[in-house]
């Protein structure tokens, strides 16, 4: 189904720089759920790396940052995606399904209490003042979602010419988002096409 | 109260008891799985759209708690897709809306996570590709304009008044300029609600 040359040619031999061995579906598992327990406070990504590469040394860090890129690059969430990036590099599908399932075991379990105690009590008056309060904070957090990445294309009328496209036929128009980015995505990714240069330009 | 009995009245929740919506609704989140981009945060105004709007699954109000909640909860944000999940069939009773909770992250995460499988095992062949190259440059900008559309949407969807607004314009800029952590923000905004100050 997938061809086995991706590992083998990415893969770290075992015996090199002080890699341990490949681990195994549990190992993935027990792996991905550290991660995901001591990133309780935040900072997934610095965690990720330090129990991945420094503790456990599964992978150098050149391995783990291109896993970084190609998690970010991709659909999906994306810690998540480095989990699957993870689990699919050792043991394949069910490798990245078994750490898929370490990540999110405990805080998914957590955020179902969560859920359950929501709508079992949302009702009461306190509680609905306390959130009011409360999704206020969280609308200021999603405002800044944008904000934090607008420096990085300051320099780019283009880019910005697009975001701003994006925005007005989403928030002026109501264009609903598969349509905006199908149509959108076509026509930025043929402005960006790499043209003429030997694409000494790729790395980030 | 008078506002949330409205916007329940106004549309007849789509029940997932018919193997028909439920399909629907499975179908609708594999697909949006794959639209994805920037890290998940691209999908909230198609989440706020698909459960508000047309499933009627929880009213404008509900959908705010959910987000801010997923937010505060430690580990990916990207979970609030089971809240969702839970709240379309909480009327069934608390076991059909835990189990609807893991089908529905089941369905955002599928497609995404086979992608990034096949993605991992192939990457070599992709890594100096043009389209790689194209892809990453010209997504950039584009989820940049979905992220604005996205915050206010959020924006307009959690707060109701000044109070409000300005609250979440502080948050934001604070977010930005410091390294205080957001539930220390969320924290204050609450008591701020609770003592009366931020109403809806």
């Amino acid at each position: 189904m997938i061809e086995p040359d991706g590992i083998a040619a990415t893969g770290p031999a075992p015996e090199a720089d002080g890699l341990a061995p490949p681990p195994d579906h549990r190992q993935l598992f027990f792996g991905m759920m550290q991660v995901a327990l001591s990133a309780f406070g935040g900072g997934l990504s610095a965690w990720s790396q330090r129990i991945i590469v420094e503790q456990r040394r599964w992978m150098d860090n050149t391995s783990f940052l291109t896993g970084l890129t190609v998690a970010r690059l991709f659909p999906g969430p994306n810690q998540i995606n480095m989990a699957v990036y993870i689990g699919a590099r050792f043991q394949g599908l069910s490798g990245a399904l078994a750490a898929l399932a370490g990540m999110l075991l405990v805080p998914f379990s957590l955020l179902m209490l969560v859920g359950l105690a929501y709508f079992s009590f949302s009702s009461l008056p306190l509680v609905d003042r306390l959130l009011a309060g409360v999704v206020t904070a969280a609308a200021g957090l999603a405002l800044s979602m944008g904000f934090k990445i607008l420096h990085q294309y300051q320099r780019d009328p283009v880019a910005l010419l697009l975001a701003l496209a994006t925005f007005v036929a989403m928030s002026v128009f109501h264009i609903r988002l598969i349509p905006v980015v199908l149509v959108a995505g076509p026509l930025a990714m043929a402005w960006y096409w790499p043209r003429g240069s030997t694409g000494s330009d790729i790395e980030p | 109260m008078t506002t949330a009995l409205l916007l329940v009245s106004h549309c007849t929740p789509k029940s997932l008891g018919d193997w028909a919506n439920l399909l629907a609704v499975i179908r609708d989140f594999l697909s949006l799985s794959l639209f994805s981009l920037g890290g998940g945060n691209t999908l909230l105004t198609e989440y706020h759209e698909l459960s508000v709007g047309e499933y009627c699954w929880i009213t404008s109000d509900q959908f705010a708690d959910l987000y801010a909640l997923a937010e505060a909860a430690p580990g990916p944000s990207s979970m609030l897709v089971g809240l969702l999940g839970m709240g379309a069939a909480w009327r069934e009773g608390p076991g059909w809306a835990l189990l609807s909770a893991v089908v529905a992250e089941i369905a955002i995460l599928l497609p995404s996570t086979l992608l990034m499988v096949f993605a991992a095992l192939s990457w070599n062949r992709f890594q100096g590709s043009p389209w790689r190259i194209a892809f990453e440059r010209g997504l950039g900008p584009i989820t940049l304009g979905i992220l604005f559309a996205v915050g206010l949407k959020i924006l307009h969807t959690s707060d109701h008044g000044v109070p409000a607004y300005l609250v979440s314009i502080a948050v934001c800029v604070l977010t930005l300029r410091t390294r205080i952590s957001p539930l220390w923000f969320m924290a204050i905004a609450g008591l701020l609600g609770g003592i009366g100050l931020i109403n809806r």
